[in-house]
This record gives C-alpha cells, sequence and structure tokens, in this order.
C-alpha cells in the first residue's frame, strides 16, 4: 500500500488560516488501512481544526467526505454538488488523490493533510515500513523476494557494505541489513548459488531517468 | 584583463565553447584552444549537459587555465547531489578556475547513457544558491568552509517561443539573478531583431546578458532547427542563403560571424557555440572582424 502520515496540525491549519468552509476529504484505500487519511482521521481531524479556530475566536465549518478512492476521477466527482459551497479542499490522501482533486476543481486550492511516504508494508499493529521503490525492473526474483532497492541504505546491488553487523545496517540498529536477509531466504530456499550472481549495473531508465511515467493497456485504454 | 573585469567595465566579450573529448585523448581539444588563445577573453567548457558521457568540464577548465586560456566551467544538477556538487566546487576554484555556468541540462532519457540514474538534487536556482553559500563560507548543510571560494557565476535561461514563455523566461531569469547569477547566457540567436524584445527585457535584471551564436553548420542542421523550434529564428531566409551558396561551410560560418558583428552594442558579449567545428572559431572571429 502507499503510506502516510498526517501532517502536523499546525501546517495545515497555516495552510487553511484565511478560510471559513473546508471540505475535508479522505480516502477509503491505502490511508485508511494506514490509518493516516480514513473516515476516522477526517473526523478527527475535522474536531481538531474546529477547535483551533473556536479557541482564536474563529469559527470554521468542514464538510466531511471519505472517497472510495480518491486517485480515481469517477469518485472525485462525487465531491462535485459541495466544492462550490467552500474556500477550499483539505485531502487526506496520498500525493496521488490530491492531485486528481486539484485537476478536477481547477479553480478551487487543494491543501494536503498528509506526507506520502512511501510503497510498504504492516509490521505489526501501528508499523509500516517501506518495501517496494517502484523502480519499474522488479528484480525480486533474483533476491529471494526481498528488495536491495527499497530496503538496503545503500541501494547496493551486490551483497552488503562494511557496514552491515550482526544482521543490523550501519544507518540504524533497527535497520535490518537487507543482505542478510536475502541470504538467510535464499538459505532457507537451497539457492546460495543464486548470491554469488553479479547484477549488473541497474537500468534506470524505467525509474525516473525516463521521465514521468505512464503505463497505457492498448486492450483497455479508450 | 579577465572575463569578470571585462565584464564589469562593459567590454564587449568573446566566449568560444569547447568541449571535452569521450575519452582522454585531449590533443584536439588542447590544438583548438591554443588556435584562439588571445582572440577569446574566455574558454566555456559544457560538462555532460548535453547527456552525452565525456570528461568533466572540471578537467578541461584546467586544462585551458594550463595553457594560460581563462575557463568558464558549466554545472548543473543532473548528474551530482549536493555534496558531489560543493566538492567539485572547491576543487574547481583551487585548480584555478573563477567562472561558472549553472546551465540547464538535458533529460537523461535524451542522451546517451539512458539507463544512469538521475540525481536533481538541486535544481538551477538551489545551485545557485548553494554557490553564493559557498562564496559565503557555509556549505548547504551551514557548516564553515575553511576558505572560501570565489566565482563569477552566470546562468543559462531557455528558449520561448511566444510572449506567454517569454515572461516565464524573464520569471525564471529574474529569479535566477536574485539567486546569484552574475550574467545571463542567452539561447541561441539566429534573428537579432526577433530577439531584441527579450534582450531589452533582460536588460532590466541589471546583469550582462551574453548571446550565444549557434553555428549552423549545414542546411540539414538549419531545417533540423526550424521544423523543432519553429520560434527560434532560423528562417526560410536563412536556409536558402545556406542552400544557394557556392561554398555552403564558409556561409556558414559568416553568417555566425555576420551576427556576432549585429550584436554588438545590443549585448555584453557573445559564447561561440561550435558542436565539433571548434577548428573553424578562427574564421567565425575573422567574419566578426574579432
Amino acid at each position: 500500500m502507499i503510506t502516510a502520515e498526517r501532517k502536523p496540525l499546525a501546517e495545515i491549519i497555516d495552510s487553511i488560516d484565511d478560510c471559513r468552509r473546508i471540505l475535508l476529504v479522505g480516502c477509503n484505500e491505502c490511508v485508511t488501512v494506514c490509518s493516516a487519511g480514513g473516515r476516522k482521521e477526517v473526523a478527527m481531524l475535522a474536531s481538531a481544526l474546529q477547535m483551533d479556530f473556536m479557541k482564536r475566536g474563529k469559527t470554521l465549518d468542514v464538510r466531511e467526505m471519505t472517497l472510495e478512492r480518491q486517485c480515481d476521477p469517477e469518485y472525485v466527482e462525487q465531491l462535485a454538488p459541495y466544492i462550490g459551497q467552500v474556500d477550499a479542499v483539505v485531502s487526506m490522501a496520498c500525493g496521488c488523490g490530491v492531485q486528481e482533486v486539484a485537476k478536477r476543481f481547477r479553480d478551487k486550492r487543494v491543501f494536503p493533510a498528509v506526507n506520502t511516504k512511501f510503497m510498504g508494508a504492516s509490521e505489526g499493529p501501528g508499523i509500516w515500513a517501506e518495501r517496494c521503490h517502484g523502480c519499474g525492473n522488479c528484480l525480486l526474483g533474483l533476491t529471494g523476494g526481498i528488495c536491495p532497492i527499497a530496503r538496503c541504505s545503500k541501494r547496493l546491488l551486490n551483497g552488503p557494505c562494511g557496514g552491515s553487523s550482526h544482521g543490523k545496517c550501519e544507518v540504524s540498529d533497527e535497520i535490518d541489513c537487507v543482505w542478510q536477509l536475502i541470504w538467510d531466504r535464499l538459505k532457507e530456499l537451497g539457492q546460495e548459488d543464486r548470491y554469488e550472481e553479479i547484477i549488473e549495473a541497474k537500468d534506470w531508465s524505467t525509474e525516473r531517468a525516463g521521465g514521468p511515467r505512464k503505463i497505457v493497456r492498448e486492450d483497455l485504454a479508450q | 584583463m579577465s572575463f569578470q573585469k571585462r565584464l564589469a567595465s562593459g567590454e564587449f566579450v568573446v566566449l568560444a565553447e569547447m568541449n571535452t573529448p569521450k575519452g582522454v585523448d585531449i590533443s584536439q581539444l588542447i590544438t583548438n584552444a591554443r588556435k584562439v588563445k588571445g582572440r577569446v577573453d574566455a574558454v566555456s567548457v559544457p560538462d555532460m549537459d548535453n547527456g552525452v558521457m565525456r570528461m568533466s568540464a572540471l578537467a578541461g577548465g584546467v586544462l585551458m587555465q594550463q595553457q594560460g586560456i581563462e575557463a568558464i566551467i558549466h554545472t548543473y544538477g543532473r548528474d551530482r547531489n549536493r555534496m558531489a556538487l560543493q566538492g567539485d566546487l572547491l576543487a574547481a576554484h583551487v585548480l584555478g578556475i573563477q567562472n561558472l555556468i549553472v546551465a540547464h541540462s538535458e533529460a537523461m532519457g535524451n542522451g546517451d547513457h539512458r539507463d544512469a540514474k538521475t540525481v536533481d538534487d538541486l535544481d538551477e536556482i538551489g545551485l545557485l544558491k548553494a554557490i553564493q553559500g559557498l562564496q559565503q563560507g557555509k556549505d548547504l548543510a551551514g557548516f564553515d568552509l575553511e576558505g572560501a571560494p570565489s566565482f563569477t557565476t552566470g546562468c543559462t535561461i531557455a528558449s520561448f517561443g511566444d510572449a506567454v514563455a517569454l515572461n516565464a523566461v524573464l520569471a525564471d531569469a529574474k529569479a535566477k539573478v536574485e539567486a546569484g547569477a552574475q550574467f545571463i547566457v542567452t539561447p541561441p540567436v539566429f534573428d537579432v531583431a526577433r530577439c531584441e524584445a527579450l534582450l531589452d527585457k533582460l536588460k532590466g535584471l541589471g546583469v550582462p546578458v551574453i548571446a550565444t551564436i549557434f553555428l549552423l553548420k549545414s542546411v540539414g542542421i538549419a531545417r533540423y532547427i526550424a521544423l523543432n523550434e519553429p520560434n527560434a529564428g532560423v528562417t526560410e531566409a536563412l536556409i536558402g542563403r545556406i542552400r544557394k551558396a557556392s561554398d555552403r561551410e564558409q556561409e556558414c560560418l559568416r553568417i555566425a560571424g555576420e551576427t556576432i558583428v549585429a550584436l554588438k552594442g545590443k549585448v555584453a558579449g557573445v559564447k561561440i557555440e561550435t558542436l565539433g567545428w571548434e577548428h573553424r572559431l578562427g574564421a567565425i572571429l575573422d567574419y566578426a572582424q574579432i
């Protein structure tokens, strides 16, 4: 999933301080799963914003909405009946959702209420960790299903650096050395010989070196 | 007189661009540079701005200095992060490079190493500010330097197609001057009359403007530019002039020289780009009566 964290309240307030009416829009997908911008977080932020405005002798009308997917124009369209009634939209979706709202409602200011972080997975209650960098040329088949691009601090492709110690990364002992994880996994799979294979310099043209990326499925595109 | 002093005094500045080799054979570079020594005020050395891997501009600039030719080297953010950029700038200073151009760089996907990772840690404004900071004795992390470098730093601006784009270019130029650019290098000028609006407006920014003279080496190149950049000023008349000439090469050189002459009094100087025809720089200077 795409993970996100809510921005500091002061930053959100600063962005809408001149507003009297806002549309606060959450998303039912990734940001709901990582508890950053779903229906519950929308309600909590709405209350926090209104309390802050009230404390300062101001009022703020907040219309709360949570779309099924904010990165999909079909769902973003559901905001249309309400958009004329507000000064700005505050989006609790990832950056994709914020931009979709901004694209649809060009004359309306849109502010993000979360910082989009990474593509990750849950490691336990309240913990999400980076798993995929979206490099566009997946090599998980070579590395035991564990990604050195996303999970090695130095993005090393051919084994650990000298900073790997007791299975931990030199950057922080809270970070596993991904090459230790890869080695352990390859051993479990009986594929230790894979470790010896040299991975050539990576082709980054599938990442951002080739410019902003787009997928076009001819069979689906109209 | 140094490039910086010449710019400050208002003397017409002539710069020649010399590309470093894709390899370590510097004989052609040195031969070409020696030929224009004393005839140009400085040689500007691009880095890998156009996306083609070659010897770094830092080495090229030092080679120019070793020949007794003042160098201006290009720097940009596509290939190096702020650590590498600042380190190279400190190195450039101690190796005698006094001038920089913070340049636009071609997208990696348009170069010859399309699979390379793009860095883009600093944009041109960010890099100009970093240079300013270094000159004030601070790196981008706020740490004090042991000895601050000093440079005369210029910037490039994008070509423009219409009035809206022109305004965007002017806004960009203004931001770059505010970020520390001490001179501005224009896109190639083929039609002086067409560029006068830009030149007039750039004058308002209060820094010298250096016009790029881009040598049209053939009818094919002229047509290519006219087709792909219809507002660049490569007119049918200009293409026809090259096509009809009995000696097309000479005509191309003459056109470049005449453009320089036409720009005198309108800009602070020119930067002549010959892209592989550096050995013909002398002829262009002859036609320009320099």
